[in-house]
């Protein structure tokens, strides 16, 4: 199902009124989950315990002889199947939760998604060739980008719905505002910003060892073999000193600031796309210190500037008592109050706190929720959106929460739903998932922001 | 005190886990709720939950653990979570002095925050990296004396104390509440003393939940 991406939700020209809306009066219909609470409880907790053992079994299977080869069964690849899924996600949103549940058990357990996949997105080796609305797609892409000047608002309008992995480094170097729509000046910018950065190594790199800043280099220090300890790649020491390089930097020249915990996860996914220009496969495994130095140098550079764009937009999530997350929990408080009041009155009666597990949704930007392909296609629209990383956020969190709804609704006590909170079954979640995810925090967005009195209980 | 999978409970004890980065402190938590350790576990965020049901005096506990992340910045928001909390250890690692230099400022922000009757423990982690230690462990039991806490060194990785370590500090919670000397009022937000009995949520809890 994995290349049918593009096919599910066409978002954002379809105009949200033409979708199903939540008068202010209703809310999501879940019929039976009240009397069927005994029997979906138990079944839940079967499920997700399921859902953790395959994270184990993954994690072995990685650990040992990974076979970048094993891929979806054939099965899921036909056209009837993903409409039948992606009807079913639907289903899970708009249809009684019986019906769903129903489906939900007919499914065969769903294909674990090879580590090449999860780590690079998901149209690696192994996937199938390129459906001819894709190929359609990547040519509109590569006509924008190879515009004289492109037009970053069409770039911005297509990407909403994911960027084909081909133009996604360049892609996204236009699109954080790293690099400029003229086309002429990109290399020059390219070159005098990794010269710049390059410099600020020269200049500022050993004072880590400074009595001024031997606190933040040690944090960060400690911090980099424990960003992502399940991936060899980023157990090599070429690979830990480039992001070491990158969060000290950034830090030094941040201040307000300075290192905060979660910031080192938000240098992965430059990293990784900018490295995926030059592995085509088996990324995990891929050894970074055979690339040319000046390859190794420029990835590292883009990855800083591009992770600082991304900072700019959300400081105040790290500065003195992370005031940008506190707000942000507070709203997606107020806003899941007015959009399910099921779940937060739920959350009420077991007094669970939105801080409890939201802190870290906002801290992160979801990287802890969601396996990292999923976090690289997320960032497609973050960067799509005007105020993604900082606003739009909080409508895909409000999203996330709902999503698991039926979960939530059905436990019934503290520790099982902070448990549940701390730890939802995301390791199979790809692109389809994110895109419906997308449609309704889209969706969420279009009705909430700037008109939120109208719909206040 | 032993291990149980009662799927009811006579009390619940919210106890923290404090202390600087890298000492240990998310290993300690999954060994004892889960007997996993993790070379490779990613740092915490926040704040982040595990429990598990022991039996103490034949009571079933429920131990709520919160294991909290060690980095300066998280304080202001981590403070709300000392709330409720009758327990804490206060965990250094044995091969890095500064972790054990800290122990007094975070003792300091225990006391400003939690209840004042709350039992603390002292813990030194990593005691199976005997060969590199900085910290002797004469020097942290006096001043764990001195400043009224228990006292402990543990491994999480050799799994060494781990499940004494929580079992005593445990049943020093349950002394202090049996004798109420924790009065009810002032824990009653998470030490819910409902006795086994048909209206509490007890009767729905999960089967099983502790993996054991």
């Amino acid at each position: 199902y994995l290349c049918f991406n593009s096919q599910i939700p066409q978002h954002p020209p379809l105009d949200p009124r033409l979708r199903r809306t939540y008068p202010k009066d209703t809310k999501p219909k879940f019929n039976n989950i009240k009397t069927k609470k005994a029997s979906s409880f138990h079944e839940f907790a079967r499920s997700t315990n399921d859902a953790w053992d395959i994270d184990d079994e993954e994690d072995e299977e990685f650990l040992g002889t990974f076979n970048p080869a094993v891929s979806i069964p054939p099965g899921l690849h036909t056209t009837s199947s993903v409409q039948n899924q992606v009807a079913t996600r639907f289903d899970f949103l708009s249809v009684s939760s019986k019906e769903n549940e129903l489906k939900q058990q007919s499914l065969p357990v769903r294909p674990i998604i090879p580590l090449v996949a999860r780590i690079s997105d998901q149209n690696a080796s192994g996937a199938p060739p390129m459906t001819v609305r894709e190929k359609s797609r990547l040519d509109k892409f590569r006509q924008l980008l190879a515009s004289p000047n492109t037009d970053l608002e069409e770039l911005r309008k297509h990407s909403w719905s994911g960027i084909p992995r081909e133009v996604r480094p360049i892609t996204w170097r236009l699109l954080s505002g790293y690099l400029p729509a003229n086309k002429e000046r990109r290399e020059l910018v390219l070159k005098r910003k990794r010269e710049e950065y390059f410099r600020f190594i020269e200049q500022y790199y050993h004072s880590r060892t400074d009595e001024h800043y031997k606190d933040t280099y040690r944090q960060i220090h400690i911090d980099i073999p424990r960003t992502n300890p399940l991936i060899p790649l980023f157990q090599q020491p070429a690979v830990q000193e480039i992001f070491e390089r990158i969060l000290f930097i950034w830090a030094i020249r941040h201040p307000a600031s300075g290192y905060v915990q979660g910031i080192n996860d938000l240098v992965t996914p430059f990293f990784v796309v900018f490295l995926s220009e030059f592995v085509t496969e088996d990324m995990e495994n891929f050894d970074v210190a055979a690339l040319p130095l000046e390859t190794q140098r420029n990835i590292e550079a883009d990855s800083f500037w591009c992770m600082s764009k991304l900072l700019d937009g959300i400081q105040d999530n790290y500065t003195f008592a992370q005031p940008g997350i506190q707000n942000k929990v507070k709203a997606l408080e107020e806003l899941v109050s007015r959009i399910d009041e099921d779940i937060h009155n739920h959350f009420k009666r077991y007094e669970v706190e939105y801080l409890q597990f939201a802190f870290r949704w906002m801290n992160n930007l979801l990287m802890r929720e969601l396996p990292l392909r999923c976090t690289i296609r997320l960032w497609d629209t973050y960067q799509a959106e005007a105020e993604g990383f900082s606003r739009f956020h909080l409508y895909v969190c409000a999203a996330f929460l709902i999503k698991w709804r039926k979960e939530i609704l059905s436990m019934v006590d503290f520790q099982g739903l902070l448990m549940l909170l701390q730890n939802l079954p995301t390791i199979h979640w790809g692109n389809e998932e994110v895109g419906l995810l997308l449609a309704e925090a889209y969706r969420l967005k279009y009705m909430f922001a700037d008109a939120p009195s109208h719909y206040k209980r | 005190c032993s291990m149980g999978s009662d799927d009811s409970y006579n009390f619940v004890f919210k106890v923290v886990l404090i202390g600087e980065s890298g000492v240990g402190k998310s290993n300690l938590l999954s060994r004892f709720t889960k007997n996993e350790f993790a070379h490779d576990s990613r740092t915490t965020i926040g704040v982040e939950f595990s429990t598990r049901t022991v039996q103490i005096d034949n009571l079933t506990i429920k131990a709520q653990i919160w294991d909290t992340a060690g980095l300066e910045r998280y304080r202001a928001i981590t403070s709300a979570y000392y709330r409720g909390a009758v327990g804490a250890l206060l965990v250094y690692d044995i091969s890095k002095h500064l972790t054990y230099e800290s122990a007094e400022r975070w003792l300091k922000e225990l006391y400003d925050h939690a209840d004042p009757h709350i039992v603390v423990m002292l813990v030194g982690n990593k005691s199976d990296l005997d060969t590199l230690r900085t910290v002797p462990t004469d020097e942290a039991r006096d001043f764990a004396e001195k400043k009224g806490l228990m006292f402990m060194e543990t491994s999480a990785l050799g799994s060494t104390n781990v499940e004494a370590a929580f079992s005593e500090v445990l049943t020093a919670i349950h002394k202090k509440v049996a004798s109420r000397e924790v009065t009810r009022g002032s824990i009653s937000a998470v030490t819910l003393s409902s006795p086994l009995g048909p209206s509490s949520e007890a009767q729905e809890e999960r089967k099983g939940c502790c993996r054991s």
